[in-house]
């Protein structure tokens, strides 16, 4: 379908169909991930969320690019957390390209209708940006795996019925093998983390002694960091761009909520957003026409992150008090969770060093 | 021109640039290599390249007046300045009476040139930064492996590539030119702060050139607007419309 014909039938589909959420607390992860499940299931009836997914899982197929522009048009109506809707991006990928197909056709569907919800078990408490040092140890005993360890920042894992989880086979890179686990399996527990911005969205999740069937493994062994590795460029183009559009909302809420809304300040926060934005167009076309994605896109990463923090730096500035003094402010929880965006998914730091050794050829650090 | 014709075109310009002294010669010399006539057939391609280069060579030639229209400019502050077409080592840019006030389209031309300007001479200097950095040694090893040198020219780097793809988008409209100036006068503003930072004394002297791109980057941002006046009158268009144009889309 062409893009144009889908943007324009879709924005239509959205005025007969009011996907609007009920009103719910900000830091309220349980309302959210319900109305996430709602979101994706009307979609999916109505055919939305399968283009731009090959019909060996269900989707209508399509180019990627189908998929940045639903996640614009979800981000623009605030219909659904953008993080959260976007997390089949770093899900259905991996699937498709290591499960075993008759596996990937019989699950990915439930995730992308919205009848489940997976999380993702790669970091743990010893190995946050060194994640190849991770040390959740799968054994093989017969026709099965059985795992033990500890991982943390397990987003949703309390409201999910599986996981890709990263465990260790053998030592180095090279001894990574990854595994979609059903997360009722005995032997797995599951602990919400409570963050600064009051939310429960991440868990600490244990395993012992946990049953892992062999034909759950995704890929070979020794393929995990592959898995791993291989979700970049689909986190640093669709959901990048999902991210920037949701940015953008914000931005036009707070020109809205600022009584005196500094022009140099919001001029500075567009200026920035309007950079990642120009950039991640960039990257999503070139994913889309077959362009391989590398170390270059460490360079999305940080003007998307810079640009989400100086937006809500600005809005604590300009709507003073919504973010420290009303607890019940959307602005808070945002504000809280914008703090994260120079942590997670790599840090600022790890950022850096990617572009100085691999863009900029600096060799190695001392 | 396909990728072949386009790269070999900027190898002829870029030498052409390094060999010929700054200023009219320079000009006449890129004239006889058909910049006129490629600014009036193909300037989605001839501006970004001329410019670019101008600032990655450290040439400098009047064709701003050629984009223009006029050799008088506004600058920041609401004031004006010529340009002469003497040889000069900065640029030859003085203040002068108020001109006539160029049309919108004029000036959102001027405003992508300069913004390829500003990137190239962003570009020049990470250049000398990163080659300073590999070379000079300091506690037994090339400054380049220390860490806080590294993030300097890694977010250089960021903030070029961020400018170019501001630059890129830029194809016709006011306000993608107006941002897309303002882009690239902030990421060679940060290039001067942190090249400036990592080539340390000797890029303080004026027997290096790093001078001459820093005090060059300080002129072209004052040029059609500084980054600070352009971002706070993109502010205020946000504010007046009451949403942030998105501009781009998919």
């Amino acid at each position: 379908m062409d893009i144009a014909d889908f943007r324009a039938g879709l924005r239509a589909w959205f005025t007969t169909h009011d996907l609007t959420p009920p009103p719910a607390a900000p830091a309220d992860v349980g309302a959210h991930v319900a109305q996430l499940s709602r979101v994706r299931r009307e979609l999916w009836d109505a055919g939305w969320m399968r283009y731009g997914w090959p019909e060996s899982v269900g989707g209508l197929g399509g180019p990627a690019v189908l998929r940045a522009i639903l996640g614009e048009e979800v981000a623009a109506r605030d219909l659904a957390d953008s993080g959260f809707f976007t997390l089949v991006e770093i899900l259905v990928p991996t699937m498709i390209d290591y499960a075993p197909p008759e596996l990937a056709a019989e699950l990915v569907p439930k995730l992308l209708s919205g009848a489940e919800q997976w999380c993702q078990g790669f970091s743990e408490p010893g190995s946050g940006s060194d994640l190849a040092s991770l040390s959740t140890r799968a054994v093989p005993q017969e026709d099965s795996w059985i795992v033990n360890g500890q991982k943390v920042w397990t987003s949703l894992a309390q409201y999910s019925q599986r996981c890709v989880l990263l465990t260790r086979t053998a030592p180095g890179h090279g001894g990574i093998t990854a595994f979609l686990v059903d997360l009722d399996t005995p032997g797995i527990t599951i602990r919400p983390l409570r963050t600064m911005d009051g939310a429960e969205e991440f868990c600490e999740v244990f395993y012992d002694d946990v049953v892992v069937p062999s034909s759950r493994m995704l890929g070979q062994p020794g393929d995990g960091w592959r898995v791993a590795t291989d979700i970049l460029p689909y986190e640093r183009s669709t959901c990048f761009w999902h991210r920037s559009s949701f940015l953008f909302s914000r931005l036009d809420r707070l020109v809205g909520e600022a009584e005196e809304p500094d022009a140099g300040a919001i001029g500075s926060a567009y200026l920035s957003l309007y950079t990642a934005r120009a950039r991640c167009r960039e990257t999503v076309r070139r994913f889309d026409t077959g362009g391989k994605l590398g170390p270059e896109t460490s360079v999305d990463k940080i003007l998307l992150q810079t640009a989400e923090q100086e937006l809500f730096d600005s809005a604590r500035d300009l709507i003073p008090g919504a973010v420290e003094l009303d607890d019940e402010s959307p602005w808070r929880q945002e504000y809280l969770y914008s703090r994260a965006a120079t942590i997670y998914g790599g840090t600022a730091e790890i950022q850096r060093n990617i572009v100085a050794r691999r863009l900029l050829d600096l060799g190695k650090e001392q | 021109m396909d990728a072949e014709e386009l790269n070999l075109l900027s190898q002829t310009l870029a030498k052409t640039m390094a060999a010929t002294p700054s200023g009219p010669v320079l000009c006449s010399a890129l004239n006889e290599l058909g910049w006129r006539e490629m600014l009036a057939e193909t300037p989605d391609v001839a501006v970004p390249l001329v410019f670019r280069l101008l600032g990655e060579t450290g040439a400098h030639a009047p064709l701003l007046a050629d984009v223009t229209g006029t050799g008088t400019l506004p600058y920041a502050g609401g004031s004006w300045v010529s340009w002469s077409r003497e040889d000069a080592e900065i640029l030859p840019v003085r203040r002068t009476e108020a001109g006539t006030p160029l049309s919108p389209e004029a000036l959102a031309a001027g405003r992508r040139a300069a913004g390829w300007w500003l990137l190239g001479t962003g570009r020049a200097m990470l250049e000398l930064a990163r080659a300073h950095a590999l070379d000079r040694q300091q506690f037994g090893k090339p400054i380049a492996s220390f860490q806080a040198v590294r993030h300097k020219l890694a977010e250089t780097f960021v903030a070029l590539d961020g400018a170019s793809a501001v630059l890129s988008a830029a194809g016709t409209g006011e306000l993608p030119a107006l941002l897309a100036k303002a882009a690239a006068g902030r990421a060679a503003l940060l290039a001067s702060r942190h090249c400036q930072q990592v080539l340390a004394g000797i890029g303080f002297t004026s027997e290096h050139s790093l001078h001459i791109h820093v005090k060059r980057v300080l002129v072209l941002d004052g040029l059609l607007g500084s980054t600070r006046e352009l971002t706070a009158e993109a502010g205020r268009l946000v504010i007046d419309s009451g949403a942030a144009p998105r501009l781009i889309d998919l």
